[in-house]
């Protein structure tokens, strides 16, 4: 048996992540630039209105603005190469530490949020092949195709509307209320509405595909020789159908991660949540172009990443993706 | 006189499609003895996989059945809910299926699906035991070098090697009654003939009954002991292989083995049955066959044939058999075949 | 002896699977049809002879070799522009499933009348729906079919449908790769008695691809036997199916089963040790028109 080398396998999965960060950044980098608007508007705020045509020259000299973007690219790389990826325009702090403030509360109300998404998806899912077609899974479908369609924006209006202003239960922004930093419980009550809203937008997304890849299943061929040899629905369900679904679900989860990242950023925009999304948003917004790139760069990343970590992950699981290389070896030994 | 294993009376089995009610199996009755093999054969579309599906429970919930008993090894299991299904699946019946690409698990290694099997009638047995159980069995349906094989996943098997898998799980638990749906239709002919040959053998050996659905006729010709003949839903002739084969009684019997390249000579054209079988969502009153028959009388129009008895175990649904229907020349029948 | 149709000269196909393993479907295949006849070509699956059929309709390129067409080298790209009307109406393929091979959202009457507007060709018979019906009657269906789709359809009227197109070109080659494979035993009759109209009413010829040796012998005047790639035996059917040569081609000749119990069960089954195949072998004529495999220079 002939085995891919371990290093050259990871080697050449990390060399395509980083020649597609490469390629990202070109990408929003010029795009960021060629975008309307004007970037002296976040460093200068109200001032730029008053600058004479100097003041604006040497402004823009003074951040690096006045070159041909490819300049400015290269610059930006060879920084960001050495780890410094510039100042925010607008907080006038080195960008890391401004996203360093706000990346534990994205990663709480998106991780916290990706997991419950996932399992929940993954009971559903079951729940409803369990019992196809009967009531609930009828009920279940409709209630979830109607969820799935309300706007992030909507839902969360209602929901602050019903338990903020009405109720009076919970409250409508921030991530803790002043002064309550460190308070677990405090930080947990105002995860409570965002979390609601992340969850039930995508859930049954991520249900119904899930119910669909294992209904695919249940009705294979294998289903019914191992029904025909004695085993339970419960079984067969569990053991044999859930195990192949296993590949899929898996990259199902990796490849939405991006697609949740997104959800969170609307949801904390909504909530005016501190986060990464709520950034991201006021990046482009100011042409805060520091800021935006790190922003593009690390969502890219992370949407890479896991792209590749689903690759990973369906090749080891599936014995055939496995074992190609085996059964192509053979076929070499028989042509001889 | 033999027990019977199996016995289907008036059995009619019903799909509920949104066009209507299609009446895939329509009073089907037959019986089953020990160590014997039945052939069911039939065109696509006549309800021989449907028939042996339902009496193994294995249909979706579109299908259900109309009415008729379903006895096996003495007990009414015509009601028989999914769960005590599961008790009897394997161990009372088991089946083989046509494609042995689809059939098994690609997941799971052969020597895993085959372990599960003996384990799920067995649940005491020891690891080891089960090992041994599963590599006995690899044997027994001619797989070699068990050992070696037990760790090999579906993709590394042949056609062939996949059909003596799935026959190996089928038989996992010494079932008394085999169903085999096409099981080499899928093979290449070569292997075919390997196959059905470990069918024969294995029953012999193991003394299991087995219901083989075919739509070929040479195949039947090398195992079965007995033939039921189907069209539309109905058995229209059943008996003894020979009797099948060298005396057939139905028209239909008739024009599928005229349609047979074998049976023509060279330079003829080939036989066909004019026409297409029926919708069973609707089926035709009286003998469902009478309008593609170019024997029909009037009456089959009219009325459906009971089965007429030729000898103690041949029967065929036709008018013809009647005493008051007129004397025709089979075209077929003490076939000299060449 | 007469024209030779269609001239096959070592016709060798690999595929490649990755940058290292390549896999010869076809290998150093040489034989010829002749004007009106039915050449059979049998084999187990992935014996190649289906990869035979596509070399011949241009699907794949070969890796070396030459198929000759009415004397036009069809694998050679000039060639082939000068002659591609003719190429492309004279030569038709009918393929084993019905179903993928005939688009589900054309009606009947478009199937069929297809070729004829993409080669601009005049209908004979007034309009394309006239002709769509000729064609169709031809093969045994009236003229309510025209409008429906072919899901509406049985395997065997989409199989007739299938050969009504392909007739509409009024071929001079026709290739069936496992035109009845997937029917029925009555419907495949029906099937093989349209083909063997077609081949002497039309003096169409056929390459006729099948697994089913008793259809082949039934239908084909002589008959190719593939293994492995290779065609290790071809001759005329009588004498191959009365004196098979090759030791394959007795093993697959007495895998045939007989729809005869007594002589079903009396046929013993001739094993072929695939050890013993010698892939350099050549073909020699052993005797008149009739070739097989001996052993070559390894």
């Amino acid at each position: 048996m002939i085995r891919k080398n371990p290093f050259v396998y990871y080697s050449k999965k990390i060399a395509i992540f980083l020649l597609s960060i490469l390629i990202l950044s070109v990408a929003a980098f010029y795009i960021s630039r060629w975008a309307p608007g004007d970037p002296l508007v976040s460093y200068y705020g109200e001032r730029v209105e008053r600058m004479t045509p100097e003041e604006r020259e040497w402004a823009e000299e003074k951040l690096g603005l006045n070159d041909p973007i490819h300049i400015q690219y290269i610059r930006w790389l060879q920084n960001a190469l050495q780890g410094n990826f510039g100042i925010s325009f607008k907080y006038k702090q080195d960008v890391m530490e401004v996203i360093g403030g706000r990346l534990g509360n994205t990663l709480i109300l998106g991780g916290i949020g990706f997991l419950l998404i996932f399992a929940g998806a993954l009971g559903l899912g079951i729940l409803c092949v369990w019992r196809e077609d009967g009531w609930l899974d009828r009920t279940l479908c409709k209630v979830g195709t109607i969820i799935t369609c309300i706007p992030e924006f909507w839902l969360s209006l209602v929901l602050i509307l019903i338990f903020s202003i009405q109720l009076r239960w919970l409250p409508s922004s921030g991530a803790y209320s002043v002064g309550n930093k460190n308070d677990l419980a405090d930080r947990a009550v105002h995860l409570i509405l965002p979390m609601i809203v992340t969850v039930l937008n995508h859930l049954w997304y991520y249900a119904y595909m899930i119910r669909n890849k294992l209904l695919e299943e249940v009705r294979a061929d294998y289903v019914l020789l191992a029904k025909s040899k004695g085993l339970s629905k419960k079984r067969i369900l569990f053991k044999h159908c859930l195990r192949n679904i296993i590949p899929s679900y898996l990259s199902i989860m990796a490849i939405s991660v991006p697609h949740i990242l997104g959800g969170t950023y609307i949801v904390e925009t909504v909530f005016s949540y501190p986060g990464i999304g709520t950034l991201s948003y006021e990046s482009a917004r100011y042409q805060d172009y520091n800021l935006l790139m790190i922003l593009c760069i690390f969502s890219g990343a992370l949407v890479i990443l896991f792209n590749i970590i689903a690759q990973i992950i369906n090749e080891r699981i599936d014995p055939r993706m496995r074992e190609n290389e085996i059964v192509e070896s053979t076929e070499v030994t028989e042509v001889g | 006189m033999m027990e019977n294993l199996l016995e289907i009376k008036n059995l009619s089995v019903s799909f509920h499609t949104p066009q209507g009610e299609l009446q895939a199996v329509r009073d089907v009755s037959f019986s089953l003895q020990k160590g014997e093999v039945l052939a069911i054969v039939g065109e696509s579309g006549c309800g021989k996989s449907v028939l042996c599906k339902a009496i193994m429970k294995l249909l979706t919930k579109e299908a259900s059945i109309k009415s008729g008993t379903i006895f096996a090894n003495g007990a009414d299991i015509t009601r028989y809910t999914q769960r005590d299904m599961e008790k009897l699946r394997g161990k009372l019946f088991s089946m083989v299926f046509q494609d042995p690409m689809t059939s098994l698990n690609p997941t799971i290694s052969i020597g895993e699906q085959i372990a599960e099997a003996v384990r799920i009638h067995n649940p005491r047995m020891t690891k080891e035991d089960v090992f041994q159980r599963v590599i006995e069995l690899m044997d027994l349906v001619g797989i070699e070098d068990p050992k070696q094989r037990y760790h090999l996943y579906p993709y590394n098997f042949s056609g062939g090697m996949r059909q003596r898998s799935v026959m190996a799980i089928a038989l996992a638990s010494n079932p008394k009654i085999l169903f085999a749906d096409e099981p080499t239709t899928a093979l290449d002919v070569t292997i075919q003939a390997q196959i059905l040959d470990l069918l024969k053998e294995i029953q012999q050996k193991l003394e299991t009954a087995t219901i083989l659905v075919s739509h070929d006729l040479g195949v039947v010709a090398r195992v079965a002991d007995r033939v039921a003949v189907m069209y539309a839903g109905k058995i229209v002739e059943i008996g003894t292989a020979e009797e099948i084969f060298y005396d057939p009684r139905h028209p239909y019997t008739w024009g599928l083995m005229q349609a047979l390249p074998s049976y023509a000579k060279v330079g003829e054209k080939l036989h066909t049955i004019p026409g297409m079988p029926p919708v069973l969502i609707d089926p035709p009153k009286g003998d469902a066959f009478a309008s593609r028959n170019p024997y029909a009388l009037a009456i089959d129009y009219e009325q459906e044939p009971p089965m007429f008895r030729i000898s103690d175990s041949h029967y065929a649904a036709t008018w013809l058999l009647d005493p008051r229907a007129p004397k025709i020349t089979p075209p077929i029948g003490g076939l000299a075949h060449v | 002896m007469s024209e030779i149709l269609l001239d096959i000269q070592h016709l060798t196909h690999q595929f490649r699977l990755s940058k290292t393993a390549i896999v010869k479907a076809v290998d150093d295949v040489s034989f010829q049809i002749r004007k009106g006849e039915i050449f059979g070509l049998v084999g187990e699956s992935g014996s190649g002879k289906s990869t035979v059929a596509r070399c011949v309709m241009n699907v794949y390129p070969p890796t070396s070799g030459n198929i000759y067409y009415q004397g036009i080298d069809v694998c050679e790209p000039k060639q082939y522009r000068q002659n591609r009307k003719l190429l492309q109406t004279t030569r038709q393929i009918i393929f084993q499933d019905s179903t993928s091979s005939l688009n589900q959202r054309m009606k009947i009457v478009d199937v069929i009348s297809e070729p004829m507007k993409i080669h601009h060709i005049k209908p004979p018979r007034g309009s394309l729906r006239k002709e769509a019906e000729f064609q169709l009657r031809y093969v045994g269906l009236d003229a309510s079919y025209l409008d429906k789709y072919p899901s509406q359809l049985s395997g065997g009227m989409r199989q007739r449908v299938a050969i009504a197109r392909a007739l509409s070109m009024e071929p001079a080659l026709l290739v069936a790769d496992e035109p009845i494979a997937s029917l029925d035993v009555s419907i495949q009759a029906q099937i093989i008695n349209l083909l063997k109209h077609c081949n002497l009413e039309h003096g169409c010829s056929v390459l006729f691809i099948a697994h089913d040796l008793a259809v082949v012998k039934y239908l084909c005047d002589r008959v190719g036997v593939m293994y492995h790639g290779k065609l290790v035996e071809v001759a005329p059917t009588k004498e191959l199916f009365e004196s098979p040569l090759h030791a394959y081609t007795k093993s697959l000749l007495s895998a045939i089963p007989i729809p005869d119990p007594r002589l079903e069960r009396a046929r013993v089954l001739q094993e072929f040790d695939e050890h013993l195949f010698d892939r350099h072998g050549q073909l020699v004529e052993v005797s008149p028109d009739h070739f097989v495999l001996k052993g070559g220079a390894k």
